[in-house]
């Protein structure tokens, strides 16, 4: 078995999956079907203020899983929608930003500087073709480094790296994430530890499960749906209540500015977007192969590189960003749409999840089992077919058929989602919480597992009040097993030396490395402040 | 210039007191096994370590608080208003959810003072109508008191919007799925 034999198989397994039905005597899988749908429900939540790709990936697992089962048939469709989920979204979030000022998701923020502005002058369709021709070329330039790099960096990582490095590794990831996140390095520790200590609980190697306090219901620790629905949903869900509650707001009158001029998007236009969507996708894709540095930040950033080449390069008058120049849109989409694709490099190398819609991948291989992301999963074994390999061809293959759907129906699909807007957030968001707590029941089926998915939306609210992230808690609830289980078996596998991670130089040198990033990250605010 | 906010120094300090409070009494009292442990001779990782180095996080996590971030600008403001929102939706939330858990079994109690014969609702729960009736009860009262505390009174509108929510999730997760429980039919 060769490297092209696996990317057959995994070409082969979307498409020759089961059957979803039949067109002009042609069989189309299933998965086929469940990227497609993924990605028009993506761009519906993308649309809706309120809402955003993670949690219409955390709706959706308890039905998939019960729709496919927990086989590994199961795997490409439920993966494949929820991949569609998450490009789906990221379009999507540019159409209120666009057309009402308002951001379907928080990386579309920077779209409505130069978005809404051009929506008042009645440029609101070519805004929106803008947004999306530069989404989807970010989106795609991301997925094909993903391809490239992913394996590329699983097979450096198994030939490099032992269980003492991968210690250190999981140690400077967590530290990293924790620095990066959220602008305070501190709340971000505070964030990795509590969420941590959260998954130690009711766990261990002896026979009383620690830190349980005597309790049956703790002494099975927390399961991971409570806790990462519970602190990324359902605080979420509570968050928006407030501000909702504190806006106090009936529904707002919507302009209606009618359109003036061409809506198209021509050539000599599109060569003029091309130096931003290039620069844009290449932060995007830079900043998204770093675990836990949002999309946000590379908007930003992508804003900001994008404003100083047109302030040099515009003609005398083109508008400026801020003020309805394309450009500013071109250079937003398409570095936010870059952190997508790029994002899963950690994931699928390292089983280090980078972002929310990852945690819900990770959380969808963990409930179905048959698939580890981390190193192992790109062993190439010539003699014995790796089937983990196969999946994660099949899912580059599910990627590149979301990103033809993205060019071929997305942005009219897109365009056609104004009306979401209209669907007021104090109707929308109790629903959500409902449908929350529904689907961690039907998963878990017991009310204990509503109870703790209260508890951590409280924890969430109250960390999102306080500007704590709590991204870095539910990346630490998912590695911190994954940390023990390697420092144990790196302890046992140095001879019981207590310093493995201090004897060993590429340990070493991460272990150093996590520090640096802390002090470091920690020293910045200080400088400016000053 | 300086936050009037010193939300930085209160987080840090709770947390300081969180992660000694963990290191020296919560995690000695509640683990078996120390952070290392002799076994025959040879020392092993003991249960302790883990939720210790968590504690260490925090704990380093809070003086970088305290030492770097205490003055930062931007700090957020916690008030009372925070409490007594998260206050009353936990308040309607959980008292839907008890709705929810003791409706079923409260009208097959009712129903049982007009029939002979008695019935228990454990056995009813796979019957279309009965196991539903905790779900829809307490579901309504839960999307419809919760936005009728956002919108500060209750509305039409806002019950309207919870029949609909729980006709289409009972839709979504009961009507195709012959397997799943809705929420209470597991724990009953």
């Amino acid at each position: 078995m060769g490297v092209l034999d696996y990317i057959w198989l995994g070409v082969l397994a979307v498409f020759q999956g089961p059957e979803a039905f039949t067109l002009f005597g042609i069989a189309v899988s299933i998965t086929l079907v469940m990227v497609l749908a993924g990605f028009l429900f993506g761009i519906v939540v993308g649309a809706t203020p309120g809402l955003a790709g993670p949690f219409a990936m955390a709706i959706s697992l308890p039905i998939l899983i019960s729709i496919f089962g927990y086989s590994p048939d199961a795997l490409l469709p439920v993966m494949g929608f929820l991949i569609g989920i998450m490009k789906g979204a990221t379009i999507g979030g540019a159409v209120p930003a666009i057309l009402f000022n308002t951001p379907g998701t928080p990386d579309a923020f920077m779209t409505t500087l130069d978005g809404y502005p051009m929506a008042q002058r009645g440029q609101a369709k070519k805004a929106l073709r803008v947004a999306h021709f530069s989404s989807a070329s970010g989106d795609t330039f991301s997925d094909l480094v993903l391809f490239v790099c992913a394996p590329f960096l699983a097979i450096l990582v198994e030939a490099y790296l032992d269980l003492p490095e991968k210690t250190g590794l999981l140690i400077l990831s967590l530290s990293f994430i924790a620095a990066v996140i959220g602008g305070s390095p501190g709340k971000g520790l505070i964030s990795i530890g509590l969420g941590l200590l959260a998954v130690y609980v009711g766990t261990g190697e002896d026979f009383y499960p620690r830190l349980s306090m005597g309790s049956d219901e703790l002494s099975r620790g927390f399961p991971i749906t409570t806790a990462v629905l519970g602190v990324l949903i359902i605080g979420a869900v509570f968050k928006g209540l407030e501000e909702t509650w504190r806006e106090n707001r009936g529904s707002r009158p919507t302009p209606n500015v009618p359109e003036t001029g061409d809506q198209k998007l021509h050539w000599p236009e599109i060569k003029r977007l091309l130096p931003f969507i290039s620069r844009s996708a290449l932060i995007g894709t830079g900043i998204g192969a770093l675990p836990g540095v949002g999309s946000t930040l590379a908007a930003t950033l992508g804003y900001s590189v994008g404003r100083a080449r047109h302030a040099k390069t515009k003609a005398p008058d083109a508008p400026e960003f801020g003020k309805g120049a394309p450009e500013g849109i071109a250079a937003t989409e398409a570095a936010n749409s870059a952190v997508s694709g790029a994002n899963l490099i950690p994931v699928l190398s390292l089983g280090i999840p980078g972002n929310a819609a990852a945690v819900f991948l990770i959380l969808a291989t963990e409930t179905i089992g048959g698939f580890n992301p981390g190193p192992a999963v790109f062993r190439f074994s010539a003699d014995v077919v790796n089937p983990e390999l196969v999946v994660a061809f099949g899912l580059f293959t599910c990627m590149t058929i979301a990103n033809l759907f993205n060019w071929t129906i997305g942005g009219v699909f897109m365009r056609s989602m104004g009306f979401m807007i209209r669907i007021p957030k104090q109707l929308l968001l109790p629903s959500v919480l409902l449908l929350t707590l529904t689907a961690i029941y039907v998963q878990e089926t017991r009310l204990e597992a509503i109870w703790f998915a209260l508890g951590f939306g409280v924890l969430g609210y109250f960390m999102r009040v306080l500007a704590i992230s709590p991204l870095p808690f539910v990346i630490a609830f998912i590695l911190g097993k994954s940390l023990e289980e390697t420092a144990r078996q790196a302890y046992s596998a140095t001879g019981n030396d207590p310093f493995f991670l201090l004897n060993n130089p590429i340990a070493l040198a991460f272990i150093l490395m996590s520090v640096a990033v802390i002090i470091f990250s920690g020293r910045k605010p200080k400088k400016a402040a000053s | 210039m300086p936050s009037p906010s010193r939300s930085n120094l209160y987080i840090g300090l709770i947390c300081i007191i969180f992660a000694i409070t963990l290191i020296f009494v919560w995690i000695p009292l509640d683990t078996d096994s120390g952070i290392v442990e002799k076994v025959r001779g040879r020392f092993n990782i003991g249960d302790a370590l883990a939720p210790t180095v968590a504690a260490c996080f925090v704990l380093v996590g809070s003086i970088l608080l305290l030492v770097s971030e205490r003055n930062d600008a931007f700090q957020p403001v916690l008030g009372n208003s925070h409490f007594s929102f998260i206050a009353s939706l936990m308040v309607v939330t959980i008292v839907s959810l008890l709705v929810m858990r003791f409706a079923g079994p409260f009208f097959a109690e009712i129903a049982n003072l007009f029939r002979a014969e008695p019935i228990e609702y454990r056995l009813l729960r796979a019957t279309p109508g009965w196991k539903h009736v905790g779900f829809v009860l307490g579901g309504v009262m839960m999307v419809s008191g919760i936005i009728a505390i956002v919108e500060r009174g209750f509305s039409r509108r806002g019950l309207l919007t919870a029949v609909l929510a729980v006709v289409v999730m009972i839709l979504v997760f009961d009507v195709p799925f012959e397997d799943l429980l809705l929420p209470p039919n597991g724990d009953v």
